[in-house]
């Protein structure tokens, strides 16, 4: 295959600017959770099997082009309000970073680091469709007072916008900490872009929390997640620190 | 079994916040009681590890679990470990009744608990990622301790301002880490200093020493934490926050620069020019701090200026060299700010009833401004004023060393406390007395029983932190100055403090009538100025919006794909 078929290929999948708004046109005209998620797990590996597939070699250039791509999503994630767009926004802000890993990564490492990378964002997804059925939207400074009015659901939240933007203990921080290592070497620049992304990605996520949970109750009564729901959020939640701990010795 | 002591003094908050959380459903408000018991436990055994420190039963040792996860506990770590041990459980037990009425009862405790946990093992981390992650951690978990109100979008929108700064504070540490690791293969921090003190210039980057460069990357992240000219402007505006959040802010996470910058002091032992840059930057934070302090009519914010101030001198007395008279700093400020914070609420509730200031010469001296005429020669008491601060300084500092004046960063502490001893002699003497000699005197006699005990508990500090005599050397000579520069300086201070103290006695004394009419143009402008905190605030709202409206264009121009 010549390389700039590939290259077109895999930036469909591990999202390079412009083709990036595929995936983000194609998540936000996919109304079922179950399928939102499966795109969610399924798309940045098809990216990351073709390359090993095909054994070619990354240019320099697109690991440029992924940056820009990762720094342009993480910018705009600052103006939205709607969750699932977000979620939409930091995958292709993430898995875009992922170019930095096709380098001199191991092909399972690099799975590794797309599922942990992905998973938050699956739980988010599902947590968007939870919204969306007791409000009819899942959208920032619409009802608000998510902690008042369902304190589980909002705590619950609170974790996963924790585990999606790389907070300690979680795989993203020990990946984004191997990233910034392995490239301030071989390009410093890319590594304060990286420091910038981060920093991006906890101010939208930040501003996604305070226009969900905070403010007065406004809607009428909408039920909480019961018990069961909640201890199966706090199990995965658990496994994913967990699984960072483990990330963290291989990759540090 | 010392080394599991350390542990369990960073377990207890843990497994109280994961107990209070199981059992608050159960327990109800008494769950608190749970918390409260784990932080005194963690108090009695940070008492414990002090006492077998000073009785020379523990050497500095280190528990490793794997390629980082290392916690280490020399001096440091003892003294940070029973301050904040310490300021936690004051802040736990008041808070038992204070928060009574809120909601979100266990959610604080448990907050409360797992912020002490990331305090603790941030000053007992010996890897630079057990480091980040404490450092990261607090930042996250001050947020929604700020933020406990979750009805209140105010304190939300001050907490975010907190988080950013923070955040913008973790990334020059999360750059040193990286670039330590890089030059010394090892996330281990005993590890790193002494490869960095047996060869200091083995490593460079971006062109310059390496120890410079990790010295203005640890420099930057103290300076966010510790609210700093610049990144300063969160910290007056959190206080929407609950009262002993405040306390436990202004009396213990602020500190954690001045913690991190002694933390390093094997690296800027080995700098040329760094600490003279953090001395500037916590000259300009603490005279910036204490103006915009006093233009406050707001106690809670006037409290956080004056923290900053605080925090500035805290900062400057690391720039200058005296790391472990930053340490007695910040446990001295630690204790009087989370007095007065904690006390904010009854004071501003008696002054309510009675404004308790005595219609009297000391009320108009102090608040109408209108000093009284005094009739001493003024030229004696502007000698008695500049000589007898002096005179008590060199005598209370000659005791603890000899070599005490060929330190440069020893004749600046001193200049401050000239201009403190004069500027209360001053004082004392532009009030209205009966008896102004007994009341200079009293002055006189207070000041040197503060000097005294500030000058040999600051050495004792000095001994027990850092017991290396060289270290000591090395970090006072790495903030020093080219000698003549120094000397010069030196003279043109003295000389200005000495001609600023007659021309204010002489003024004082000689009094001819009112200012020329430009001076209140240029107070007028200048309270303007610091009224409107020096338009900072302004500008990181207009660059804010800016940033928000860039993005918002994007995602129109790019039809939010």
């Amino acid at each position: 295959m010549p390389d700039i078929i590939f290259l077109f290929l895999v930036g469909l999948f591990l999202p390079l600017f412009p083709l990036s708004m595929v995936f983000n046109a194609l998540f936000n005209r996919v109304q079922h959770v179950v399928l939102r998620c499966v795109l969610l797990i399924i798309w940045p590996h098809i990216a990351l099997a073709t390359i090993h597939l095909t054994e070619v070699s990354i240019p320099t250039w697109v690991v440029a082009w992924a940056l820009i791509t990762s720094l342009l999503y993480a910018i705009r994630m600052l103006a939205l309000r709607s969750m699932g767009q977000w979620t939409s926004f930091l995958a292709t802000s993430m898995w875009a970073m992922l170019w930095l890993t096709t380098t001199d990564i191991e092909q399972s490492v690099q799975h590794l680091y797309a599922f942990g990378l992905t998973t938050p964002l699956v739980l988010l997804a599902i947590l968007s469709a939870g919204l969306e059925k007791r409000f009819g939207a899942a959208y920032t400074d619409l009802y608000g007072g998510l902690a008042e009015s369902i304190p589980r659901f909002a705590g619950v939240l609170v974790v996963v916008v924790l585990a999606a933007v790389a907070t300690p203990l979680f795989p993203s921080f020990f990946i984004m900490l191997k990233l910034i290592m392995e490239w301030s070497v071989a390009m410093p620049s890319a590594m304060f872009a990286l420091l910038t992304i981060w920093l991006l990605w906890s101010w939208a996520g930040v501003r996604l929390l305070q226009g969900l949970i905070v403010g007065s109750a406004s809607q009428g009564e909408a039920a909480d997640l019961n018990l069961m729901s909640c201890w199966s959020y706090v199990v995965v939640l658990v496994a994913l620190m967990l699984s960072g701990l483990y990330l963290s010795v291989g990759v540090l | 079994m010392m080394s599991k002591l350390i542990l369990l003094i960073i377990l207890l908050p843990v497994l109280s916040a994961l107990f209070t959380q199981l059992l608050a459903g159960s327990l109800g408000r008494v769950v608190a009681r749970i918390s409260v018991a784990a932080t005194l436990l963690s108090v009695i055994l940070s008492g414990v590890l002090l006492w077998l420190s000073l009785s020379g039963y523990l050497l500095d040792k280190s528990i490793s679990i794997g390629s980082w996860a290392i916690i280490y506990f020399d001096s440091l770590t003892i003294v940070m470990a029973l301050v904040i041990s310490l300021i936690s459980l004051i802040v736990h037990i008041y808070s038992l009744r204070y928060m009574a009425e809120e909601s979100g009862y266990a959610r604080f405790f448990v907050l409360l608990d797992l912020m002490t946990a990331s305090l603790l093992m941030m000053v007992a981390a010996g890897d630079m990622i057990t480091l980040i992650i404490a450092w990261h951690f607090v930042g996250v978990l001050l947020y929604f301790l700020l933020g406990q109100d979750t009805r209140n979008p105010t304190a939300y929108r001050y907490a975010f301002w907190t988080l950013i700064t923070y955040r913008i504070g973790d990334l020059p540490l999360v750059l040193a880490a990286v670039l330590l690791f890089q030059a010394y293969g090892t996330w281990s921090l005993p590890f790193i200093f002494e490869q960095l003190n047996n060869a200091p210039n083995a490593h460079s980057v971006f062109g310059m020493p390496l120890p410079e460069v990790v010295g203005i990357l640890i420099a930057l992240a103290a300076f966010a934490r510790s609210a700093q000219f610049l990144l300063h402007t969160w910290l007056p505006y959190t206080m929407d926050g609950p009262t002993p959040v405040s306390a436990l802010m202004h009396a213990g996470i602020v500190n954690a620069g001045g913690f991190l910058i002694n933390r390093f002091a094997p690296v800027f032992a080995n700098t040329s020019d760094v600490l003279q840059w953090v001395f500037i930057v916590g000259f300009i934070s603490a005279i910036i701090g204490s103006i915009l302090m006093l233009v406050q009519n707001d106690i809670k914010k006037s409290l956080g200026y004056s923290t900053m101030g605080q925090m500035g001198f805290m900062i400057m007395e690391c720039g200058i060299g005296a790391f472990s008279l930053a340490i007695y700093h910040l446990i001295a400020h630690g204790v009087f700010k989370g007095t007065l914070f904690l006390s904010t609420g009854s004071v501003i509730n008696s002054a309510r009833k009675n404004d308790g200031v005595p219609q009297d010469e000391l009320y108009t001296f102090v608040v109408e401004k209108r000093p009284a005429r005094t009739r001493k020669p003024w030229l004696l008491m502007a000698a008695i004023t500049l000589l007898v601060p002096l005179a008590i300084l060199i005598v209370s500092h000659s005791f603890i060393s000899e070599d005490y004046f060929q330190k440069q960063g020893a004749i600046i502490l001193l200049f401050f406390g000239w201009i403190t001893g004069a500027q209360l002699i001053f004082a004392t003497y532009r009030t209205h007395a009966q008896n102004l000699w007994r009341l200079v005197i009293i002055s006189i006699l207070s000041f040197t029983v503060v000097i005294i005990g500030y000058t040999f508990i600051s050495h004792a500090f000095d001994v027990y932190l850092y017991p290396d005599a060289e270290l000591r050397d090395k970090l006072f000579a790495a903030a020093s100055i080219e000698k003549i520069r120094f000397d010069i300086l030196a003279a043109i201070i003295t000389g200005t403090i000495v001609i600023g103290w007659l021309v204010a006695y002489y003024n004082e004394r000689n009094r001819k009538g009112k200012n020329p009419r430009y001076v209140g143009r240029l107070w007028t402008m200048f309270y303007a100025l610091i009224s409107r905190e020096l338009y900072l605030t302004d500008l990181y709202s207009l660059l804010t919006r800016t940033i928000l409206s860039t993005a918002n264009k994007l995602n129109v121009w790019l039809r939010w794909n």
